[in-house]
């Protein structure tokens, strides 16, 4: 499914890209110009770039996905992400820029006098760093699938080479004018198509009566898809088919409702209910679990409900707008899995290591505040748009659920408006949008991790002789590791969804950075053992546990016991609820008890806390 | 891109060291009871700030919990908690920002002031 205009959207936006990059280029000289753009960006362009880097692909594709997924539930996701700037501006924006340091490692070890919790920072920064990329590379791989027609795994590696490229060649300076551009494709490319789509498809109030009215998704139009032997789906509603010729299914389960008519002739009728069967060309399918045993090719006609593929619950169209529908309510313990999302978010927004590094370039205090509080009004207004296209998906490409590409819906939803040309040019434009969130994100993250990898292990410890060449070739050999490492690791994610990627991120560093800053900066009290074993207690339980669940896919014994114990999952899933609270418990018991606070903590204080008016400001790395 | 002009805070000028602030500067105990003093005023600005947001986003799962009405309401055609979690939830987030800001500029010079005198 070849799109020109997704195409020409992509390459439009690569080549500002690139050009805004290698103008960028010649400006970017010393250490200082590639990590924080020699502290001399100004805020307003700083606030669109620090948008542009966050607004990732979790929330240009990632939220819309999932709202037409699960529906009211997902809302939880743009509004934390949102709340969670929030959190970073009444705690840490003001005395971080304060302390002047690059990067978390930075601060762990000014702070608490410790190369070793540094050493651990960058441990960390590197996992989140990682799973953060890992739902960028799923977004760059469909979106590039979707628009060009190529595999998942080429479009991920050709977009991750872009991205390489544009970090190896501009360096964060580079970086902070080409992510403030893309912020602005991105509003441009999430708000336009949602007006053109409400003028087509009408307003709010009649896409919201549309889903009241039915029971369930319906396919608008006729679906023609091609099943493979494995693939299974779920039939919410009686279902005529036309086959290419006749097909062996197996029913794994039936619902109630009607018995089947036309199932075919049954072959073998094993205990437990599964039935083997061979469907005529023209079938009907019962509601319940069916499972193709033979590739065949199936025409659905329009007006159908959708038959759900693998990796998407069905739901009814009650149980989605409401809350606690099929995302919170199937987890068993709708409470307990709400709140631990929302505290994984608002707390895990300010210990994401691209993020963090962006406040440096802020000239002061005053100014890091101001900026952060610009970013809240351009994400708000921002989030204010994905979830619409979950909605009208829902309404009107049901076939998604079918065919499981709903992280997608952003990119086909536009191509459903007539006439075909004006479809195509918004396909376009959202197109380019997507290409911005994942790369902007990419790149924030790539100087994080290359950051971590040049900046630190190798200037720190491999060659701390090393001069300023030498920093920058590590720098942009760091940068070449870690999108390597991370194009390898996102070929291996198409079948997770992208906003539970970034949730795991988001877990991982509330459990870990959020209260080591936090405490840091807040409690005098807080020593570097605490430090160090609340954030290694906090960081490794939230990898165990998400770690679990991810081996809980692969391992049915794991999975039913999970099953068994729904409190327990959701934990595992969402860990934050409980390992936030025991990073911050060791934290504060481990500083009680042995109450050594580290050399210099007064004075690092008095430079977080004290405003620059004052002139005792210096900063933590000088240059 | 340029330095950004005009600010004052940004360059400032070596100011000459008053007696509140050398006692700050050498971390005396007078110092470190002004420093105290600074710290609780922005962190209970802070915590006001965070714990307006947490009532904010942590009562409405438990009013949709407790309050089947709630959850049910349409208004055109809209789920309630929509318009409510989905849209107004924003300008609420963003005022509150806006008076963070306001209030931690205010405590930070109120606080310069006193030191300067």
């Amino acid at each position: 499914m070849t799109s020109p205009a997704a195409i020409v959207g992509l390459l439009a936006m690569l080549a500002a890209t690139v050009t805004v990059g290698i103008f960028a280029r010649r400006f970017a000289r010393t250490t200082s110009d590639f990590l924080v753009a020699a502290r001399a960006v100004r805020p307003a362009a700083n606030a669109a770039a620090i948008s542009g880097e966050y607004l990732s692909a979790a929330s240009f594709l990632g939220i819309a996905g999932l709202v037409m997924k699960y529906g009211f539930d997902v809302l939880w996701y743009p509004v934390d992400y949102a709340a969670g700037y929030l959190v970073l501006l009444i705690f840490i924006a003001g005395p971080l820029r304060r302390f002047g340091a690059y990067t978390i490692p930075d601060f762990a070890e000014g702070r608490f006098a410790s190369p070793r919790l540094r050493r651990l920072a960058v441990g960390l920064v590197i996992v989140i760093g990682l799973f953060y990329t890992l739902p960028q590379m799923k977004a760059a791989g469909i979106t590039v699938a979707s628009a060009v027609g190529i595999p998942y795994g080429a479009g991920v590696l050709l977009m991750a080479a872009v991205v390489i490229t544009i970090v190896m060649a501009g360096g964060m300076r580079g970086v902070t004018i080409v992510q403030a551009m893309q912020f602005t494709v991105k509003l441009f490319a999430i708000t336009t198509p949602s007006f053109v789509l409400l003028i087509h498809f009408g307003a709010p109030a009649g896409i919201f009566a549309h889903l009241h009215s039915d029971a369930v998704p319906r396919l608008s139009q006729p679906l023609t898809v091609k099943v493979n032997p494995g693939d299974e789906w779920q039939v919410v509603e009686t279902l005529h088919v036309h086959l290419d010729h006749p097909t062996r299914v197996r029913l794994l389960s039936s619902g109630p409702g009607p018995a089947p008519v036309d199932v075919g002739t049954p072959e073998t009728q094993p205990p437990g209910g599964r039935r083997e069967v061979l469907l005529t060309p023209s079938a009907t399918l019962p509601p319940g679990r069916v499972r193709w045993e033979q590739p065949t090719r199936v025409e659905i006609p329009a007006g159908s409900a959708a038959p759900y593929g693998a990796g998407t619950p069905p739901s009814s169209n009650a149980a989605w707008l409401r809350p606690f529908g099929p995302l919170a309510g199937a987890s068993g313990q709708p409470l307990l899995f709400t709140y631990s999302l929302i505290v994984a978010i608002l707390c895990g927004t300010l210990g994401l290591p691209h993020i963090l590094v962006r406040f440096y370039t802020n000239p002061d205090a005053r100014q890091a505040r101001r900026t952060a509080l610009f970013v809240l009004v351009l994400v708000g207004f921002f989030y204010l748009w994905p979830p619409l296209y979950g909605a009208l998906g829902r309404l009107h490409m049901a076939r998604l659920y079918t065919t499981g590409l709903t992280d997608a819906v952003v990119l086909l939803l536009p191509r459903q408006i007539g006439p075909s040309w004006v479809g195509d040019t918004l396909a376009g434009i959202t197109s380019a949008g997507a290409f911005a969130a994942f790369a902007a994100t990419l790149s924030g993250l790539l100087i994080s991790l290359a950051g971590a990898l040049g900046h630190d292990i190798y200037g720190r410890w491999l060659r701390p002789e090393a001069g300023g060449a030498e920093r920058n070739l590590a720098f942009r050999i760091g940068a070449l590791t870690a999108g390597l490492a991370a194009a390898l690791l996102g070929l291996m994610v198409e079948r997770f969804d992208i906003n539970v990627l970034v949730g795991w991120a988001f877990a991982i560093a509330a459990s870990s950075f959020f209260p080591m800053l936090v405490l840091g900066i807040w409690w005098r009290g807080l020593t570097t053992a605490g430090a160090a074993l609340g954030t290694a207690t906090g960081g490794v339980a939230a990898t165990l546990a998400i770690a679990t669940t991810m081996v809980a896919t692969a391992s049915p014994t794991l999975a039913g016991f999970l099953d068994r114990n729904p409190a327990l999952a959701v934990i595992m899933a969402q860990p934050t609820i409980v390992t936030l609270p025991l990073a911050v418990a060791v934290m504060v018991g481990v500083s009680l008890a042995w109450p050594r606070p580290p050399t210099g903590a007064a004075a690092t204080m008095l430079q977080m806390h004290l405003p620059e008016r004052l002139g005792l400001r210096r900063d933590y790395i000088h240059e | 891109m340029e330095e950004s002009s005009g600010n004052r805070e940004s360059r400032p000028q070596p100011p000459p060291l008053t007696a509140d602030l050398r006692e700050l500067e050498e971390q005396t105990q007078v110092g470190e009871i002004f420093l105290s003093a600074l710290l609780r005023r922005q962190l209970s600005l802070s915590l006001r700030v965070a714990v307006t947001l947490l009532v904010m986003l942590g009562l409405q799962p438990l009013v949709a919990w407790l309050v089947p009405a709630y959850a049910s309401t349409d208004v055109l055609s809209i789920p309630l908690p929509w318009l409510v979690l989905g849209v107004g939830s924003y300008p609420v987030l963003i005022a509150l920002g806006a008076y963070y800001v306001r209030h931690a500029e205010r405590v930070d010079d109120e606080f310069s002031d006193l030191m300067r005198r």
